[in-house]
């Protein structure tokens, strides 16, 4: 039983990337054959033919995902660190829940009226900014949980035994939160990569990222490009989730896990 | 032994620290002559963490002063007051093998790396845990772990070491062994310290002078005999107690204590 589930389980999580892969490579796929006639690599080609420059647009695309990590991931650290030890802790967290609890639609519009007086709007800075509001507060949720008693007792120990404010984080801090810090750059990155409302909102058109050039592909009815550049779409995450994964399995969380446990 | 000037006199003048809006010492003052080992006795909660940790700055003191030889240290940031402070919890940090553990210390002064190598050996000879110098903290037992940290506190030569009841995790024979080994440690090195502790017999056999401590004050003895003498320290009736009992006058089931002649 436990083995039907495993196999309905990957079967699910599976199958609708074997579908974008043969949607992507198909010539001829007519209803009612189970697979392509014919196979082709011609997708492929015109997508990077195309007179938009894909090249560029996934390099943008990759360019604001990395940026929003590491801005969100580094602020957040630091933010997550003075949160744990604010007076207020409790209300400033739930407040950081905001942006999830209203849609990114809702917040978008109201960040464009802003982002229009100050000339931000239509700009890819701006895009970074607006999902900067979402990446930081869930970047700092996602560390405050770093900031036990075990963290601040290591903190005060290593500057007990004389390491400067630099030292400890480079030496301490760091090194601890660094499974943490690889989910969090992960799961921000994630955030800009797969985001179309606040680039349609706050780009205004005019900042093209790979999110806006798939459902442009899909509203002009070429659900084979559709499901090229939707592959396209999925590689970083999946190759970030390999990484990830190396990095969550890392002997260092087992080490303090171990360490926790006696 | 060590000269003066590294392991100096300890003076606490007039201390007071608030926390929550209440005092918790209350005017503490405390001389530990150099090369001593200063036993603080008090029941818990009356203020002796507070009073190791207001010494190490890791609590900010609403008045008075520490002063270490000559030297004010209570104006200094924590890293440059030369004390290290030893947890209760035998703190090693996970990210780092045995080694570099009590390595910690010495790289941050940045000392060549050849004399980072023989005073780690020599100390892990010391403490009899060579051999096990790439074990991580998960793979040494309560003892070890507590050596382990003691080691990296007198490896980088502290002014003075304050240790916050640091054999209570431990079974009785590690306690003892502990306690003997860092007497023969602290004797060797002409360490200074102040030990807080519950435990009767952990401050006799540890202290050079002694201190009572309740309700945020301390009072110092003149010796060891007016310690004895005080019958608030509870000498006498620890003392009484076992006489009564080594003399079967207290009514308590008796150990049945093997002769070895069968």
């Amino acid at each position: 039983m436990r083995r039907v589930l495993a196999w309905m389980l990957s079967g699910m999580l599976v199958l609708p990337l074997v579908l974008l892969v043969l949607l992507s490579l198909a010539r001829h796929w007519t209803w009612p054959a189970l697979l392509p006639a014919e196979l082709q690599v011609r997708q492929w080609r015109d997508l990077f033919a195309d007179a938009n420059g894909l090249g560029t647009v996934v390099l943008r695309s990759l360019g604001m995902g990395v940026g929003v990590a590491v801005v969100a991931t580094t602020l957040g650290f630091a933010s997550s660190r003075s949160l744990a030890r604010h007076a207020r802790k409790g209300r400033l967290l739930a407040l950081l829940h905001l942006p999830f609890a209203v849609s990114p639609v809702v917040l978008g519009v109201s960040l464009l009226y802003a982002f229009l007086r100050l000339h931000l709007a239509g700009h890819m800075l701006g895009v970074m900014l607006a999902q900067l509001v979402f990446a930081y507060a869930y970047a700092v949720i996602l560390l405050s949980g770093f900031w036990n008693q075990r963290a601040r007792s290591l903190e005060e120990l290593a500057s007990s035994l004389g390491a400067g404010r630099r030292q400890v984080w480079l030496h301490v801090l760091m090194p601890l939160a660094r499974p943490l810090l690889g989910v969090c750059l992960f799961q921000t990155f994630l955030i800009s990569w797969f985001d179309y409302a606040l680039v349609l909102l706050i780009g205004s058109g005019q900042v093209s990222t790979l999110t806006m050039t798939l459902y442009q592909y899909f509203s002009s009815g070429d659900i084979r490009l559709a499901a090229t550049c939707a592959l396209l779409l999925l590689t970083p995450p999946l190759l970030a989730l390999g990484l990830n994964h190396q990095l969550l399995s890392a002997t260092i969380v087992t080490r303090l896990e171990a360490y926790d446990d006696e | 032994m060590m000269s003066d000037a590294s392991s100096p006199t300890l003076r606490v003048d007039h201390l007071g620290v608030q926390l929550g809006g209440q005092f918790v010492l209350r005017d503490v003052s405390i001389v530990v002559d150099a090369h001593t080992t200063m036993a603080v006795i008090g029941a818990s909660g009356c203020g002796k963490t507070t009073l190791l940790r207001a010494i190490a700055g890791l609590v900010t003191p609403e008045r008075g002063e520490v002063r270490l030889g000559a030297r004010r240290v209570d104006l200094l940031p924590p890293n440059r007051r030369g004390i290290v402070y030893l947890n209760q919890e035998p703190l090693l940090f996970p990210h780092l093998d045995l080694f570099e553990n009590i390595a910690f210390g010495l790289r941050l002064r940045r000392l060549p790396e050849r004399q980072v190598r023989e005073r780690v050996a020599e100390m892990l000879v010391q403490l009899e845990l060579d051999g096990m110098e790439r074990r991580h903290a998960h793979a040494l037992s309560g003892g070890q772990r507590q050596r382990a940290a003691f080691g990296r506190a007198l490896v980088v030569e502290p002014a003075l070491l304050l240790l916050d009841e640091p054999f209570s995790n431990l079974d009785p024979d590690t306690r003892t062994s502990m306690q003997d080994l860092f007497k023969q440690l602290a004797h060797r090195r002409g360490i200074t310290a102040l030990l807080v502790t519950h435990d009767l017999k952990e401050s006799m056999r540890m202290g050079d002078s002694f201190a009572m401590m309740r309700g945020g004050r301390v009072h110092a003895y003149a010796d060891r005999k007016a310690f004895c003498a005080d019958p608030a320290s509870g000498v006498d009736r620890e003392a009484a107690f076992w006489q009564a009992f080594a003399s079967g006058e207290v009514q308590v089931p008796r150990c049945d204590v093997p002769t070895g002649d069968s």
